[in-house]
């Protein structure tokens, strides 16, 4: 089996304790990596029902064959566990060092087991594994904690660590690397957290068996420098992801009040433009020759990496146009290890629930400073308020009451990204039906919907796009596991990907197959699901009630009077599970997971819940 | 006939501006409008007008405000 390593590292905190396991070449081929693999590792090893902040959930680390391997954004890295925020299967992925020497020191994947005595950071270097005591930076920020370990290790090792959010158990902590790259946005760094995991590091230096290394370097070489000219000659990186604020502004997209309006006269103070101009410095991601991340100077006078999401819920989504306070916010995130996109949500939530009645408070919209000091009360779970912030939007509806959840802008309790669905339907559907929540990342099709479609459109052409979109962005992006950026920003040929895959591995796949492994892992998380939620039914998967309210729509401007149409919605959400072969309350069907190869859990599965 | 046109992201750069205010002589068209903001040749971009896309075809009208930008895909 060349491509992989073969091996996954298996560590337990309460027993101090390492294995290095073998996997088969078809576990490999089933599941190829990243999500892949960490779907599958869970399905099997969690029971249903376990705390997930408890000793006996598990953080899977895991990579793909292409991982650490040069070429465009292979740096990449799937963070997994069961969800303190969903209460099923969650994952994220970022950019980190860790890609690299994790594969070098001969693993695709690491597990994390049980519960650490004391704070530990866990090193990993090569076949050697040591339990370090991280008592010194225990309760310290994400920053300090990363100069911390490349104080003693220099900084070309990789590292994953947490701030006092993931310390806390704030259930929408995540992960961070490398002091800008943030991954697991529905609570991985409270996963971390609860085993009092303060770090990993990992230095490798063997080499990545690959059937075909000469011409894999060759063609990955080359490819870095084109992606790098594309970008160069486009612009792209002169305002990143940033550009979108001011299209979502211009066509009605935009968060803006807790999602409350869709555009707003003063969002030029906060848009790419201007974060180009204010820009001190550029970041990214290993073997990324595209790089997005814009550090502009807080507040404070920190450095602040933005990018769009940041910029739209902790900016435009508070009513917060000065573009230092932004980047204070965003700075305090990344420092506490909070997730910047429900950081955001559940502020505006707060502001929101004062407005309508739903509690009280002395948080409004547009108070940056207060925002800040809320902001800690949650990384600290500070008092009552504080605690309450830091369960993430949906159970602060709940404690309020007063129909505010209606209005906590979360699907399956992750909030939503920086995209305001009044009035675009695929959109509503793309995170009504993403496998974990709201999160951007599977489907994004609004420039489809308004530029290939008509925007009252309910139609399946939508739905086809979104799986479409779902199996190369949730499906093979996550599972080889590579940044989507040069392919949907740049235009870089998706049959590049089966290309490296084939070079590493020596297999002959196309990328029909690597739709048939996105539909395979997409069937398996709703597994993960109705394991947990038995009860599950259609409107698990409808987006925020608050769009489908004729009384929040717009009062004037390009979708003046519109809202979601629940009926037509419903409709949409019918072409969905049509295309996927999925029955009427959203789970595939038995024959399907057959289909797909997964009869065994199927019947696993069907000890919980029912199958049609 | 008075149009504005704003431009988004990276397109400022190659148009050297990202909101203009122009008169045109007379009926024109979307296309013909795009022809006189240089965003790149062969660019893929999304023109809007009100949320909505707009084609080539389409005919201004005085007030109108078209914004063109990059195909963006998300973050």
């Amino acid at each position: 089996m060349l491509g992989w390593t073969g091996h996954i590292l298996r560590v337990n905190l309460t027993t101090r304790t390492h294995e290095k396991e073998s996997f088969s070449e078809e576990f490999a081929t089933t599941w190829v990596g990243g999500r892949g693999f960490a779907a599958k590792i869970l399905f099997d090893e969690l029971a249903p029902g376990i705390d997930p902040l408890g000793p006996e959930n598990k953080l899977i680390v895991a990579l793909g064959p292409i991982s650490g391997i040069p070429a465009p954004n292979t740096g990449k890295a799937v963070v997994a566990a069961k969800s303190p925020l969903t209460g099923f299967y969650g994952d994220g992925n970022l950019g980190t060092r860790v890609t690299e020497h994790l594969r070098k020191a001969g693993y695709d994947a690491l597990i994390v087991e049980g519960k650490a005595a004391r704070p530990t950071m866990l090193y990993i270097e090569d076949d050697r594994v040591e339990f370090l005591p991280a008592d010194e930076v225990w309760g310290q920020g994400t920053f300090a904690t990363n100069d911390w370990i490349y104080g003693k290790y220099g900084k070309g090792v990789g590292v994953l660590n947490i701030g006092q959010g993931g310390e806390n158990l704030v259930r929408y902590a995540v992960i961070r690397s490398m002091e800008g790259r943030s991954g697991g946005r529905p609570g991985m760094g409270a996963v971390m957290g609860s085993k009092l995991l303060k770090a990993i590091v990992v230095k490798g230096t063997k080499p990545i068996p690959q059937a075909h290394p000469a011409t894999m370097k060759a063609m990955g070489t080359a490819d870095l420098k084109m992606v790098h000219k594309m970008d160069q000659d486009s612009g792209w990186s002169r305002q990143g992801t940033t550009g979108v604020l001011a299209w979502c502004n211009e066509v009605a997209g935009l968060p803006v009040q807790n999602f409350r309006k869709t555009s707003h006269a003063e969002s030029w103070k906060i848009d790419g433009e201007r974060l180009d101009a204010a820009r001190v410095a550029t970041y990214g991601c290993p073997t990324c020759t595209m790089r997005c991340g814009i550090a502009v100077l807080d507040k404070e006078g920190h450095e602040s990496e933005l990018d769009y999401e940041n910029v739209g819920l902790l900016g435009s989504n508070l009513n917060i146009f000065e573009l230092d306070q932004v980047g204070s916010l965003n700075y305090l995130c990344d420092d506490y290890g909070l997730d910047t996109m429900s950081a955001g949500c559940t502020l505006s939530f707060y502001a929101d629930a004062i407005e309508h009645g739903a509690t009280a408070g002395d948080f409004t919209f547009g108070d940056a400073e207060r925002a800040k000091q809320l902001l800690g009360l949650a990384a600290r779970r500070e008092g009552t308020l504080g605690n309450l912030l830091a369960d993430g939007s949906l159970r602060m509806a709940r404690a309020f009451g007063h129909g505010s959840e209606a209005y906590a802008m979360q699907v399956k309790g992750l909030e939503v990204a920086a995209y305001n669905c009044k009035f675009i339907p695929g959109m509503a559907l793309a995170f009504g039906v993403s496998p974990i929540g709201a999160h951007h990342r599977e489907a994004w099709i609004i420039t489809f919907e308004i530029n290939n479609t008509t925007r009252d459109s309910y139609g399946p052409e939508k739905a086809a796009k979104v799986i479409e979109l779902q199996r190369i962005r949730g499906g093979m992006f996550e599972s080889i596991v590579a940044c989507r950026f040069p392919w949907i920003e740049l235009g870089w040929s998706l049959e590049t990907y089966p290309k490296y895959f084939n070079l590493v591995t020596g297999l002959d796949w196309t990328l029909d197959d690597m739709w048939a492994l996105a539909d395979r892992v997409y069937a398996l998380i709703k597994l993960h699901y109705i394991r947990e939620f038995p009860n599950a039914t259609r409107k698990d998967d409808y987006p925020p009630a608050v769009w489908f309210d004729p009384g929040n729509a717009d009062t004037e401007g390009p979708i003046a009077d519109k809202y979601l149409e629940a009926d037509k919605y419903d409709q949409l959400l019918q072409h969905y599970y049509d295309g996927r072969g999925y029955d009427d309350r959203g789970i595939p069907t038995r024959a399907l997971l057959e289909t797909l190869g997964l009869s065994r859990e199927a019947d696993d599965a069907a000890r919980y819940a029912t199958l049609t | 006939m008075k149009v504005t046109v704003k431009v988004i992201g990276p397109l400022i750069y190659a148009a050297g501006f990202s909101e203009k205010q122009l008169t045109l002589g007379g009926p024109a068209t979307a296309g013909e409008l795009l022809a006189r903001v240089n965003v790149g040749k062969n660019r893929p971009t999304i023109v809007t007008r009100n949320g909505r896309a707009v084609s080539p075809l389409d005919a201004l009208e005085d007030g109108d405000r078209l914004v063109i930008s990059p195909i963006y895909s998300g973050g």
